[in-house]
């Protein structure tokens, strides 16, 4: 059987999530015409239960009337075709959510957005990191690189009371989703993914990098060294401790975060390991940042399996 | 003595209640940025009393005369503002965002137009939920500056979703007024371009404003579309302060913050002809029973104060 693509994968986990939902409104520019955001929001409205809406380009507006629908107990979800767009709601996204801190949310409101993280698009290309919106606003965020990702994060979020983000990555749409087996365990409100468990090092991916990460993991086993291998969709995580507690064990910890932002979570969640970890060793992979970078590229994030395997290796106490 | 009207004893007690919050505030009580809204009791009496049992209203930083018409209690609007578990909304709104969601003020906002884009949201809930309920929103001239006026229309109209939108246009933006930041705004035009309705409304007659507002309601609900309504307002309690480029006295529309020139009296006149909504019931009704009452509800909420 072929396995679905990222985006075929991603459209029917999200209709299952809300199968059992009395009514949702589902909208977004172009969400039930033309491509339907490439088959991301196609056939909602063939379900019974939603309201599907093509809306006008007011995306301020939009997130506030996701806001309005979650007041009086209507759950939604919007679908955003370019994450970019996001900042023209900021406004909405910090005043609005922090003027709902302590009201009594019974109904869901999600927001979908779409990272342009081709780099075809240039500029648009730069903003990449979901973690940055959840920064300024205090939004929980999640990003789906892969199938444990995405049925962690849409099984247990989509559905449930209150708002969150969700970012999903243009550059995997059309290919198989990465399904790298069943997950060891889930930690938190499963914001935290272990995959695997091994002694030589913790592999850690950040925002969209877990295909690069487990391609990491799949190359350090076959140069026969065993890696713990996690990922962190959740952009606010309420706890690392289980990441926190490997790395003290293998006392090697490789973080891949294919993010653009200075305000990457790899670098919080390092700096919590050096803490914790006297002489930890630690191998950051981050996307390189240059003025070239905002000019249309190719922008691949390819790790290099050998350098990092040197480079676990050759540290002072391997 | 004949009873007053509803109308006419609630735009005292509103009046009252704004008086004696502004005594505190100029005491320093509150810390809370406040926005008194001497002048605009009218237009908080007749549309508060037009909404339905399942209709909502949703508010901008400028709300106190909406809370005040829909919670009846001083006390408590007072006890938010000291940020008192008793007040309002258990302290944790304050001013700017004090919400009343039990009596129908769903949301405030201290956001120029903030307010709006979630006024489309839960009209399209309105809508979802079949519940025949009309969404009410208040904005102000400054705000209908903003994109998110244009944005939230063009959703609503587009929609065909039932709301009324109040447009309170004091002239004012901070301290600049309309002709100082921009050219005026032909609202009719936009709303008909648009496909929303319009109505304008001046001359703080409580009870024409209530009959409008009524007939606006309607209108929203029948023609499934918004309605603005455009109201022209003068925020009472401005004042001239003598500053050394202005030995005669500068003039201070004040934004927020208490209006030091205003006293409680047993009968607070503050504008001039159909500026002040008082003066407005004076030429109607009989000025005796009118201060009669102000000298009632005036040592009632005192003693609700105490």
């Amino acid at each position: 059987m072929t396995a679905p693509t990222y985006v075929e994968f991603l459209n029917q986990r999200i209709k299952a999530a809300i199968a059992a939902e009395p009514r949702v409104v589902v909208y977004g520019q172009n969400v039930a015409t033309g491509s339907c955001l490439s088959g991301l929001s196609r056939g909602f409205d063939k379900l019974p239960q939603c309201t599907v809406i093509n809306t006008t380009n007011s995306e301020g507006t939009l997130v506030g009337m996701g806001f309005g629908l979650l007041l009086r107990g209507v759950s939604s979800i919007f679908f955003m075709k370019q994450q970019d767009f996001l900042l023209l709601g900021v406004e909405q996204l910090t005043n609005t959510a922090n003027a709902l801190r302590h009201r009594d949310l019974t109904a869901s409101f999600t927001i979908i957005a779409i990272v342009v993280d081709s780099g075809w698009e240039g500029p648009q290309s730069c903003l990449n990191n979901l973690a940055d919106f959840s920064s300024i606003s205090h939004v929980p965020g999640y990003t789906i690189a892969g199938r444990a990702e995405a049925e962690a994060v849409i099984d247990r979020h989509i559905a449930a009371p209150g708002v969150r983000l969700l970012g999903v990555a243009q550059r995997l749409f059309r290919a198989p989703i990465v399904d790298y087996g069943t997950p060891e365990a889930f930690g938190g409100d499963k914001g935290v993914i272990r995959h695997a468990t091994g002694d030589d090092a913790t592999i850690v991916a950040f925002n969209l990098a877990f295909p690069q990460a487990a391609e990491l993991h799949r190359a350090l086993a076959e140069r026969g060294m065993g890696a713990s291998l996690f990922s962190i969709p959740a952009t606010m995580p309420e706890t690392v401790d289980a990441l926190l507690d490997d790395v003290a064990r293998t006392r090697r910890l490789v973080t891949i975060d294919d993010g653009k932002s200075v305000n990457g979570l790899a670098h919080a969640v390092a700096s919590m390991a050096r803490a914790r970890v006297p002489g930890l060793q630690v191998v950051e992979a981050r996307r390189p940042w240059s003025p070239e970078s905002a000019a249309p590229n190719a922008d691949q994030f390819a790790i290099d399996a050998s350098r990092v395997a040197t480079a676990l290796t050759s540290l002072p106490n391997a | 003595m004949t009873p007053l009207p509803a109308f006419a004893r609630e735009i005292l007690r509103l009046r009252m209640s704004q008086l004696l919050i502004n005594e505190r505030y100029k005491a320093r009580e509150f810390r809370v940025p406040i926005h008194l809204a001497l002048g605009h009791e009218a237009i908080a009496v007749a549309l508060t009393s037009v909404m339905g049992a399942q209709d909502q209203l949703l508010l901008s930083h400028r709300n106190l005369h909406y809370n005040l018409a829909r919670s009846r209690s001083l006390r408590a609007v007072v006890d938010e503002f000291l940020l008192r578990e008793t007040g309002l909304a258990g302290g944790k709104y304050g001013s700017m965002n004090l919400i009343n969601p039990a009596a129908g003020v769903l949301y405030a906002s201290s956001i120029l137009g903030n307010n709006l884009c979630l006024a489309a949201g839960v009209a399209l809930a309105e809508r979802v939920l079949d519940s025949g309920a009309v969404t009410f929103v208040v904005t102000g001239d400054g705000a209908i500056e903003e994109g998110a006026f244009y944005e939230s229309l063009l959703l609503m109209a587009g929609q065909s979703l039932t709301a009324v939108v109040v447009v309170e246009n004091n002239e004012w933006s901070l301290a600049s007024r309309i002709d100082e930041r921009r050219g005026p705004i032909d609202l009719a035009s936009l709303a008909r371009g648009c496909g929303a309705g319009f109505r304008s409304l001046s001359g703080n007659d409580v009870f024409a404003y209530a009959a409008a507002f009524e007939d606006c309601r309607g209108t929203a609900q029948r023609d499934a579309r918004p309605v603005i309504v455009e109201v022209a307002v003068k925020t009472l309690g401005d004042w001239r302060q003598p500053t050394e480029e202005f030995p005669d006295g500068k003039y201070i529309n004040y934004h927020a913050g208490p209006a030091p020139t205003v006293e409680v009296a047993p009968w607070p006149l503050m504008g001039e002809g159909d500026a002040d909504p008082l003066r407005v019931l004076q030429a109607s009704l009989p000025e005796a029973t009118l201060k009669a009452e102000a000298g009632v509800l005036l040592a009632d909420l005192q003693g609700e104060l105490a």
